[in-house]
């Protein structure tokens, strides 16, 4: 078989700042191809560029063995282009029908509404994916997975050919990937060619019939998936070696006493948590979307109040009713969400890091020491390594491994003795994980109590000791070092 | 049933059960709400506040509020009347609102070419423009308060119908113009639901990026929206004069607030993207009744400021309630899951 497409020699600068320094990309009618590299490696450019959002600067496109000069949005369409961004597209306030019929409706210039025509194209949208969706549900009422499902429905109707999927398993549970990877089969089955953008090994090398990486507006290479290994395809991304195993035996363990000890603990999402934690431990608690780990790190950190249970820090039953509470006695919480719940994106990257504690930089007539400010703030840049040119700048300008950096070093510098990390590096870089990764096993090698609350299986497995599984509010498993293993986690989790 | 459960989901519902209660309250107390002549008074009384949230409620479901229908609606009509009495035009009402129009539209379309070009909030745009037409309407016209021309005065002397009460001998009429709010609605109605552009309002307001990619040409309706604002204001300033049988032009200022708090207590969500027409009719009925009707009762009339400011917070957090529980509920559900 042909290839559906074929770009050659990309090249796009935005204000002097080069995305694209020449980038080909061919993908082969019927595969499921995957395109793959960090955070600010150019796929999101290339995309905008096939879909014909952005015209580039250098280069050619050709799909079907057509060449289009000047690619525009409706030309992408025409020739079978669809984008399913992360987003979706779509319209939270409108019904199911509105969603999938308006692109249809709108391309045939039609300027009136047939509620009729509306249904049936709706209906023919759900069939192609056999999907089964209240067509007159709000949209804004449905969960993420029927979101992305509708956005795919979308793209079939308009015969697409090449369906580009940006970034399409970020929001999506692990049953819902799975349904997201049926679909895709069943899609190449019928011909459809699929680009699959993502930065997650085991999704790329469970779908995808071969792999393009590309780093820094560059190919680094492309190959079939059968010859990639898991290895390569992290040194392919970073452009460096990391042996994450190492990385855990490498560490001095230092473990102590018991810092924290929880009996019994129930709260709205999750009941009856038992737990010791140690000084110089890292304690893993993972589970699925809504198994209740999110709400027992939020009830450790004073947000949730607990119906039921004991919490001992340090031998002594203590109460915390409010973070404030949870400060004094030495508990920090890196948050879920960093975005809505870490950060003051618009400040600079000074406040950020030393707004918890004001209270000690602040002289006794209550006025902020500047000097003090700065250089509390300028110690953490340097240790976390934030890579940033000034530390006056807005967080918003950091890159997602390096604000999480910054959300650290904010706790860090209060000077915790239990830390507990809500998904401490989803959305963050191979390389920028990795950092953190080592980080955090120094902390806990140096004392630091630490509970690492994520679904990232091969997270927990790189940097834990010991790991609690939870499900459906309970805790469904405990697995010590020994036994800690990609095996042994899946199935407890699932 | 199923559409039962639906029907208590929408603000709408709750809008319109309070509106009963409080109908029921004050016919027991007083024996008068449902009198012939105060029913005609209260639909008089909310012949332009209704005209006005169409303005409120267009401007909230595609881009975000637009309190300057007020003024509009002053100068415009205050510029038709002089274009009338000028060209000697007077004796036919349709050109007093033609010019009204006109007028109402280029202010409408000012507001529409700062908010889509520059990308400006629509609140303090329509602020700016707002104090802009004062200034222009009190500063450089030295408006007074006018007799209206032959054909307006005939106009509000007209009446669609008219009720006396038996028992009172208190009487009222319904004025001619009720029937341009209902051809305003009706309007309004079959271009929300049934046009592509009425749809892309809507897009608009959910999701600006995803109505561009969708196809929606996004400044066009903004413009579009802000334009026929200024149009509608019009209509409702000039309505306002005709109800009022002469021209005053500081009594159309501040009307904005109670507008946009009854198009919010009927369900416009001020994040874009939702509104009825029934949530409008229902919200401003609400307040009119409000206002008219708890006299009837013996509170006085400051106290009904107090009643306003009460049903307003009490009917947002409903609303705000309502989707905080269905979030919750769903948490719940995917835990169960």
């Amino acid at each position: 078989m042909g290839n559906i497409l074929a770009v050659k020699g990309i090249k796009k600068s935005f204000g002097g700042v080069h995305a694209l320094k020449g980038v080909d990309l061919t993908i082969k009618e019927g595969e499921t191809h995957c395109l793959a590299g960090e955070n600010g490696c150019g796929k999101s450019t290339i995309i905008k560029v096939i879909s014909g959002f952005y015209q580039p600067d250098e280069g050619t496109i050709e799909i079907n063995e057509k060449g289009y000069p000047v690619m525009t949005p409706s030309e992408a369409i025409n020739a079978g282009v669809q984008v399913i961004y992360q987003d979706f597209s779509i319209f939270p306030n409108l019904t199911v029908i509105e969603n999938l019929a308006f692109n249809q409706i709108l391309a045939n210039k039609k300027k009136l509404v047939n509620k009729k025509e509306f249904r049936r194209i709706a209906e023919e949208a759900v069939k192609k994916i056999n999907f089964d969706v209240d067509l007159d549900a709000l949209v804004e009422t449905l969960p993420v997975a029927d979101k992305q499902l509708i956005a795919i429905s979308r793209a079939l109707l308009d015969n697409a050919k090449l369906i580009i999927m940006d970034e399409p398993t970020t929001a999506l549970t692990k049953k819902e990937v799975k349904r997201l990877f049926e679909i895709i089969t069943d899609l190449k089955k019928n011909g459809v060619t699929i680009l699959f953008v993502s930065h997650k090994l085991d999704e790329v090398f469970e779908i995808s019939d071969s792999i393009t990486i590309l780093r820094n507006g560059e190919n680094v290479i492309t190959c079939p998936t059968s010859e990639m290994t898991e290895e390569k395809f992290t040194y392919y991304m970073t452009g460096r070696h990391f042996d994450t195993n190492q990385n855990k035996a490498d560490m001095e363990k230092n473990i102590g006493e018991t810092i924290m000890s929880v009996k019994g603990l129930s709260a709205p999402g999750f009941e009856n948590v038992n737990f010791e934690l140690h000084k110089g431990e890292i304690l893993g608690v993972t589970g699925q979307l809504g198994s209740g780990r999110t709400e027992l790190s939020l009830a450790l950190f004073g947000l949730l109040k607990p119906t039921a249970g004991t919490i001992t820090m340090e031998g002594k039953e203590v109460k915390i009713p409010n973070v404030s509470a949870a400060e004094k006695l030495g508990i920090a919480l890196v948050p879920e969400d960093r975005l809505t719940e870490g950060l003051f994106l618009p400040q600079s990257i000074i406040k950020n890091i030393t707004v918890s504690k004001m209270d000690e930089l602040t002289s006794k007539a209550g006025i902020l020491s500047n000097k003090k400010v700065v250089e509390e703030s300028a110690k953490w840049v340097k240790d976390i390594g934030v890579a940033t040119k000034n530390h006056e700048f807005p967080v918003q300008t950091l890159s997602g491994g390096n604000q999480q950096k910054v959300v650290l070093g904010r706790w860090l510098a209060t000077n915790p003795k239990v830390l507990i990390l809500n998904g401490p590096t989803v959305g963050v870089d191979i390389g920028a994980k990795y950092d953190i990764h080592s980080l955090l096993r120094k902390l806990a090698s140096e004392g630091m109590a630490i509970i690492i609350v994520s679904d990232d299986i091969a997270e927990v497995i790189a940097t834990c000791d010991r790991a609690i599984v939870m499900q459906g509010g309970r805790v469904t498993g405990q697995l010590d070092g020994s036994e800690l293993s990609n095996d042994s986690l899946t199935s407890a989790t699932n | 049933m199923k559409k039962l459960k639906n029907l208590t989901k929408q603000s709408e519902f709750y809008v319109f059960i309070i509106i009963v209660v409080l109908s029921i309250i004050i016919q027991a107390r007083s024996g008068l709400f449902f009198a012939n002549n105060n029913i005609v008074d209260t639909v008089r009384s909310m012949i332009v506040p209704s005209i006005y949230a169409l303005c409120a409620l267009l401007s909230f479901v595609s881009t975000g509020p637009d309190v300057s229908f007020p003024l509009i609606a002053a100068l415009s009509t205050y510029l038709a009347l002089i274009t009338t009495n000028a060209l000697g035009m007077g004796e036919s009402m349709v050109i007093v609102f033609v010019f009204a129009i006109v007028y109402g539209s280029i202010m409408g379309a000012l507001n529409g070419i700062i908010i889509v070009k520059y990308k400006f909030p629509s609140l303090i745009v329509t602020l700016g423009t707002s104090s802009i037409f004062s200034g222009i309407l009190l500063g450089a016209f030295e408006a007074e308060r006018m007799d209206l021309p032959a054909g307006l005065q005939r106009m509000g002397k007209a009446s669609l119908l008219s009720v006396k009460n038996a028992e009172t001998g208190l009487g009222s009429t319904l004025p001619m113009t009720f029937l341009i709010l209902v051809a305003l609605y009706v309007i309004t109605y079959l271009v929300l639901n049934y046009t592509m552009v009425g749809r892309g309002v809507y897009a608009v307001g959910g999701d600006e990026v995803s109505a561009e990619r969708a196809g929606f040409n996004v400044k066009k309706i903004r413009f579009g929206v802000f334009t026929a604002n200024g149009a509608i204001a019009a209509i409702g300033g000039v309505c306002y004069a005709v109800m009022s049988m002469r021209y005053l032009p500081t009594e159309y200022a501040g009307g904005e607030m109670i507008v946009i708090a009854a198009i919010v207590l009927g369900g416009t969500r001020m994040a874009g993207g939702v509104g009825t027409l029934k949530g409008c009719i229902l919200g401003t009925l609400l307040l009119t009744m409000v206002s008219n009707s708890l006299i009837l009762i013996g509170i006085s009339v400051y106290w009904q400021k107090v009643f306003i400011g009460a049903i307003i917070i009490i009917g947002t957090a409903v609303s705000a309630l309502q989707s905080y529980g269905a979030s919750r509920v769903k948490s719940k559900v995917k835990e169960a899951a």
